[in-house]
């Protein structure tokens, strides 16, 4: 469900475990998968599916790095000493969304969320564009106001509360969008501060269909059938016909396997291995 | 199938006759009726405030996905149900007026403009996707899913006008869609809220039938949240039947009848025996 299901788990296990600020420079960092694919230089399949999931979201979480940067800036030079920043300053985000939707093929959809009370001329606001079916890039225009709405209120989706309560960016889904795209897809995002303050979250959606198409090749390569699912046991991506994207996978504690050692674990006949620093398991029967 | 699109054997001329009925125009009129429709709940449902001058025929047209001529049928329409206004010349353009009838009377004629078939058919594609992504939901559940839906059933409970209680009906069965992790029922459910949102608002005027529906969307959570698809699905058929019966009871001017459920919504079995007391103790 598009407010409540994440990668992460109640208690935050959703969240990455990088520090917002550091997003952009773990896409190249030396990191324990690397030590544990030690362990598998016979499987070398397995490898390249922990590289391609974690580049995929890597490059995802990029844009929303850029995006958090240019928002912190721009609300920054807008507000000082008796001035408040205004819904209309933050159009000044459009070009680089632009240049993201442009530039980062998975990236269906980018923005920044506002805070409520953050903008002295609106309660809510979402800066927020998306390509359309033609492949037009146009704004979301959503109505905010809770007189004509029931959806005016997007503070309860996971990739607002996430980041709002971990401090961390994170990745919601997979969910049926139903706010922006009503498309089944995943979203990550990343806090956005000012003066230590949270203002918002920066986000960019990846369709789950292009995830899909981004992982299912490496996937394939598997010797089995295999499935990458979130901290909550839900199928992001699979190659076995009996448990695909948006079914559950019950009985392990996936979030469990995501705080532990990046190591392999086994449990009611399953093989699971934490994919590098993202928020997925990688799945496959034991043997 | 033959790329000339020449007939041959009569099989093959019954595809070719089927697939022209399918590329057929959609009938102008059915048209006409859906921007009436849209347009006339946006007013009712407070969406266009009385006075708001709407955007100008081509835009609105473009926006509607519907030509121009069907548009200007169609404004003639609202206009002669005093809907819309017309000016001409400088500051001229359609305004939205909203008439002094009480609500309640203009919903009542919005309903009129529905027939019992058409209710009916509303019901029954409304009662296949909702019961299905009840069914989905309760299959692919996990804690946590929930609260979106409990959140909805609390406040459609507490709703303290119909607009905003069918709002929140709405909410509830795409937040349902979305629990069952399905895009397409989801935008089913969106698109079903086009033609609901301002004709539940007549059903939901009644506090014993808001009341009751509330109870019935906490049913379908237990159902979900205890994985029992199949009590899932029933429910929220029932849910479903229960409120476009009252609706069409109103339409038939018999709205006495809509207080009880109707023989066939009881035809569940032991399915719905099962789960009588644990509806009726919430």
């Amino acid at each position: 469900m598009g407010r409540s299901t994440g990668l992460a788990g109640p208690a935050g296990a959703v969240a990455d475990t990088d520090p917002v600020e550091g997003t952009a420079s773990c896409v190249g960092d030396p990191d324990p998968v690397d030590q544990v694919m030690d362990r598998f230089r016979d499987s070398d399949p397995v490898d390249e599916v922990v590289r391609r999931v974690r580049d995929a979201l890597e490059e995802v979480f990029a844009a929303v790095a850029e995006t958090g940067a240019d928002t912190a800036a721009l609300l920054s030079a807008a507000s000082g000493p008796g001035r408040e920043p205004v819904a209309a300053d933050l159009a000044g985000l459009r070009p680089g969304l632009r240049a993201r939707l442009a530039g980062h093929p998975l990236v269906s959809g980018v923005g920044f969320v506002a805070a409520p009370g953050l903008l002295a001329d609106a309660p809510g606001w979402l800066e927020w564009w998306q390509r359309g079916p033609g492949g037009a890039v146009r704004p979301l225009l959503l109505d905010l106001d809770p007189e004509h709405s029931a959806y005016s209120d997007y503070t309860h989706w996971d990739w607002y509360t996430l980041p709002r309560e971990t401090g961390r960016r994170a990745v919601a889904g997979p969910y049926v969008d139903y706010l922006c795209s009503d498309e089944y897809s995943l979203t990550l995002s990343a806090p956005v501060g000012l003066g230590g303050r949270f203002v918002g979250v920066a986000a960019a959606d990846v369709y789950l269909r292009h995830f899909e198409a981004a992982v299912l090749p490496v996937l394939q390569r598997l010797p089995a059938p295999a499935r990458l699912v979130n901290a909550r046991g839900r199928v992001a991506a699979s190659t076995d016909p009996d448990h695909l994207a948006g079914s559950l996978t019950r009985g392990p504690d996936f979030a469990a396997v995501l705080a532990g050692p990046p190591a392999e674990h086994r449990a009611d006949g399953l093989r699971m291995l934490p994919c590098g620093g993202t928020p997925l398991v990688l799945v496959t029967a034991e043997d | 199938m033959r790329p000339n699109g020449r007939p041959d054997d009569g099989g093959a001329a019954g595809t070719g006759a089927a697939r022209r009925a399918v590329f057929a125009p959609v009938d102008t009129r059915a048209r006409v009726d859906t921007v009436v429709r849209r347009i006339g709940d946006a007013i009712e449902l407070g969406l266009l405030a009385d006075g708001e001058q709407l955007p100008g025929e081509t835009e609105l047209a473009g926006q509607l996905g519907v030509s121009t001529v069907t548009l200007r049928e169609a404004l003639m329409a609202l206009r002669q149900q005093g809907l819309v206004t017309t000016r001409r010349g400088r500051g001229g353009g359609s305004f939205v007026t909203l008439p002094d009838d009480p609500p309640e009377e203009r919903l009542r004629a919005r309903l009129a403009d529905w027939s019992t078939e058409e209710l009916r058919d509303l019901g029954d594609h409304w009662a296949a996707v909702s019961g299905a992504a009840a069914l989905l939901a309760a299959r692919r559940t996990q804690p946590g899913d929930l609260r979106p839906l409990t959140r909805t059933v609390e406040e459609l409970a507490a709703a303290g006008d119909p607009a905003t209680g069918s709002r929140l009906y709405g909410r509830f069965h795409v937040e349902l869609a979305a629990a069952a992790q399905s895009a397409r029922l989801t935008r089913e459910e969106i698109a079903l809220q086009t033609d609901l949102g301002a004709l539940l608002c007549l059903v939901l005027d009644d506090p014993v039938h808001l009341g009751n529906v509330s109870d019935r969307h906490r049913a379908v959570i237990s159902a979900v949240q205890d994985e029992a698809d199949e009590r899932a699905r029933a429910l929220a058929e029932t849910c479903v039947r229960e409120s476009v019966g009252r609706l069409i009871a109103l339409r038939l001017g018999t709205p006495g009848r809509a207080t009880e459920p109707r023989p066939e919504e009881d035809t569940h079995g032991q399915e719905h025996r099962a789960r009588g007391p644990r509806g009726g103790r919430r």
